[in-house]
Parts: structure tokens; C-alpha cells; sequence
């Protein structure tokens, strides 16, 4: 790990407290209960690998906290739409159509097209799993909008952030993928950038004052 | 030298998400959006009803009466006056079309947030005059069958009154200009009379679409209306 991919993630965990201290103090925990998870795991992780290196910084534990955020990253998207649209049996009928669909055909790509994972070949099944969480925020935003359901300043902030966030993250994995590994360490430093960004926008709406 | 892999599907797919969530919920008001949900679950129904139909039969009188005065002028050969009187009949009528515009869009808005639309008569050419309106009506009527959902035959509805709107009002323009140049031509203004009567027909169209929207939000239940309300304005979930 380079110093400055060190201050960087350094930079992200003060970030992610002031973001959970945020959601805490403004009481919007009852807005998002994944989201919280999310940040905690991602928070987690951070700090085993900066903290403890020699043991956690490699393949192996890469592969589980990945997995670990990419199942917090759907549930997230899932919870999202539930708290926007379930209030209204309409659209939440609809909304069940389109998720179940995007998820069974993610699903889908991934076993069927998508190499069997492995950290050697992370670029090729990582993007598949960012872009189905993308798509189930996206038919989410959708709904929203054509149904016109009021979503709260914080949710529509959630959204904003991970979904570039995730662009981003398969941009760099194509980057990867391309130029093989020798750009290991700049597209790990992009990445943190990026994530960092990201970090500071939800920091940004998690202290923000709602307007009355 | 090493094959160009090329772009992904998932770049694509991906970037393409990520475009679309960024403008629609960049565009999202959720001010606006709760003042629109505020309206369906308080909306007085009646009085809503009643006053857009005065303001109808306003706006129908005016047009009537400028059209009626103009038509006077030019009898008495004041050629001048009749073109002026002429066009205050088409600004009246012009104005009349963008509030009808306007609440069209609304309407189209408010029928997708209500569970079920009052169903309404498939469109015909009957109560209209002019042949592009009744072309128009008639494709709309078509169209109505192949259509099964109460909420999309309303939106198709809506969508041909708002195409009835802008029909009649490029034609009052069109003939509005063909008056002020051969203003002793009796067609221009006969057909003139013509647009304002089926503009009378969309009107009445128009407001039994408002009045099935109306109806439909006036069935959602008031526990289920205050509960709702809570929910959405006061992010009890």
C-alpha cells in the first residue's frame, strides 16, 4: 500500500464516522436501516487492511469484503425502493415486477456468462455485480419519478452518491482489465478518490438540515 | 501487438444507468412533489370541478363575444376594427389553450399516482367540425380499443385533447393571418367560428376528463388518505 493510498483511506474513515455520526444525530437511521450496515462494513474493512496490513491486506480477504459490500450494496438498493414505493400498492406492484426482473436476470448473466470469480480475474465478474446494483437504483429512480413519489432528501443523497460511485468502479475495472496489472496501485488510488468524494457528499446530507 | 478488448457491455449498460438515475432524481422536487400529493389526498373535488367550469364558459363567452364583434365590424365595413376585434378573440383563445395545456400535464401526472381511473368513452369524431380534430378523434378512437388499462386509455385521452388543443389554436392562427389579408373573404372567419365551436367540444371533453380524475382520487378512502399523508410528509416509515 502507497502513503498516499495510506492518507486516503485514512481521509475515508473519518469520513464514514462523520456520516454515521451524521445519520445518528439528525435521526435518520429510520430513513435507511442498510445503509448504516454498509458504511460499518465498508468502515471495517478500511481499517483491518490499514491497521493490520501484513494480515489483511491480500486476495483472500479482498474476495470477502467485497462480497460482504456487494450484498449490502443490493439490499440497500432493495430497502430504497421498498421505503420509497411500498407505501403505494400501485407502484410497489410494478416495482416488484421490474426488481425481480433485474435480479433474476443479473443473476442470471452472472452464472451463465461471467467466469467463475477469483481475485486474478476480478474485472471480469466485479462489473457485473456494480452494474445490476446500479440498475436496481435506477428502476428504482424511475418509478419515483413517473409515479411521483416523495423520497426524502437523504434516500435521493444515497443514491446519488453509489450510483456514480459505482460507474466509476467499472470504469476503473475496464481500466484494469485493459493494461493488466502494472496500474494496480493508480486505479487503487483512483478508486479511494473517488470513493472519498463519494464519502463527502453523504457527509454533506447526513449533517444537512432538512428544509421545513 | 495485443488485441484492443473494446468497450463492455457493463461500461455501457452501466453508464447508461447511472445517466438516467442521475437525471431523474437530479430533477426530482420533493416540494413539489408533496404539494401534487397534498392536493390529491385534500383535493375538494367539487368546488375544483365547479370553478374550472366557469372558467370554461368564461373563456368560451369572451372568445364568442369578440368573434360576434368582430364579425359586426366587418359588416359595417370597418375592416381595421374587425381585424383588431379578431385578434383579441384569438389571444382570448390562445391563453385559453396554454391553461388547458398546462392542466393536461398535470392531469397526466396526478392519473399515474391514483390506483384507478373512473373509465371514460372512447374518443370519436362526433362533437367535432373540423376535419384534422376529427381525424384526429377518430385515430384517437381507434387507438382506444387496442388499449386495456383504465390509466392508459385516460392518458390517451388526455393525449388527444392536448393534440386538439394545439390543432384548433395553430388553425386560429393560420386563419387569424388569412383574415388580416383578404379580409373580405367570408371563409377565414367562418372557419374561425368553426375552430372556436370545437374548441367548446375539446372544453367539454376536457372536463369530464378532470371530472373522471376527480372521482377516482375522491375513492381512495379518508383513513387511508391521512394515513398515507403521514407516511409521505411526515417519513414516519
Amino acid at each position: 500500500m502507497t502513503e498516499a493510498q495510506l492518507l486516503v483511506a485514512d481521509a475515508v474513515k473519518v469520513g464514514l464516522l462523520a456520516v454515521l455520526a451524521g445519520i445518528l444525530l439528525r435521526g435518520r437511521l429510520r430513513l435507511c436501516w442498510v445503509f448504516p450496515l454498509y458504511a460499518l462494513a465498508i468502515l471495517a474493512g478500511n481499517s483491518l487492511v490499514t491497521l493490520w496490513p501484513a494480515r489483511f491486506y491480500n486476495a483472500s480477504f479482498w474476495m470477502l469484503k467485497q462480497g460482504v459490500y456487494d450484498v449490502l450494496k443490493m439490499a440497500l438498493a432493495l430497502e430504497l425502493a421498498w421505503r420509497a414505493l411500498g407505501e403505494f400498492p400501485g407502484a410497489w406492484r410494478t416495482a416488484r415486477v421490474v426488481l425481480l426482473a433485474l435480479l433474476g436476470l443479473s443473476t442470471a448473466a452472472l452464472f451463465l456468462l461471467t467466469p467463475r470469480s477469483s481475485y486474478r480475474t476480478l474485472w471480469e465478474w466485479q462489473p457485473s455485480v456494480a452494474t445490476a446494483a446500479v440498475w436496481l437504483l435506477t428502476a428504482t429512480a424511475l418509478l419515483v419519478v413517473w409515479y411521483q413519489v416523495p423520497i426524502h432528501d437523504f434516500q435521493r443523497a444515497i443514491m446519488l452518491g453509489l450510483a456514480p460511485y459505482l460507474l466509476v468502479f467499472v470504469t476503473l475495472l475496464d481500466l484494469l482489465r485493459r493494461h493488466g496489472w502494472k496500474v494496480r496501485a493508480e486505479v487503487g488510488l483512483a478508486d479511494s478518490l473517488a470513493y472519498m468524494g463519494v464519502v463527502l457528499f453523504w457527509t454533506w446530507a447526513a449533517w444537512r438540515r432538512t428544509p421545513a | 501487438m495485443a488485441e484492443d478488448p473494446g468497450v463492455t457491455a457493463e461500461l455501457i449498460l452501466a453508464s447508461a444507468g447511472c445517466a438516467a438515475l442521475c437525471y431523474t432524481l437530479g430533477r426530482h422536487n420533493r416540494a413539489l412533489t408533496l404539494q401534487r400529493w397534498h392536493f390529491v389526498l385534500n383535493g375538494p373535488e367539487r368546488q375544483a370541478i365547479e370553478s374550472l367550469r366557469q372558467k370554461m364558459q368564461l373563456d368560451s363567452a369572451l372568445a364568442r363575444q369578440a368573434l360576434d364583434a368582430a364579425g359586426r365590424a366587418r359588416e359595417a365595413n370597418r375592416v381595421p376594427d374587425a381585424l383588431t376585434v379578431l385578434r383579441v378573440a384569438l389571444s382570448i383563445l390562445e391563453d385559453a389553450g396554454a391553461d388547458r395545456l398546462t392542466r393536461l400535464r398535470a392531469m397526466g401526472v396526478y392519473s399515474r399516482m391514483v390506483r384507478a381511473i373512473q373509465p371514460l368513452p372512447p374518443p370519436g369524431a362526433g362533437p367535432f367540425r373540423g376535419p384534422g380534430l376529427r381525424a384526429a378523434a377518430s385515430l384517437a378512437g381507434f387507438a382506444h380499443r387496442f388499449l386495456v388499462g383504465t390509466q392508459e386509455r385516460f392518458r390517451l385521452w388526455l393525449l388527444f385533447l392536448g393534440l386538439g388543443v394545439r390543432i384548433v389554436l395553430r388553425g386560429g392562427r393560420r386563419l387569424a393571418h388569412e383574415a388580416s389579408r383578404q379580409p373580405h373573404l367570408g371563409r377565414p372567419w367562418d372557419l374561425f367560428a368553426r375552430g372556436l365551436s370545437d374548441f367548446d367540444a375539446l372544453d367539454a371533453s376536457h372536463l369530464s376528463a378532470f371530472e373522471a380524475l376527480a372521482a377516482s382520487l375522491a375513492a381512495v378512502d379518508r383513513g387511508g388518505r391521512l394515513r398515507l399523508w403521514d407516511r409521505i410528509a411526515g417519513d414516519a416509515r
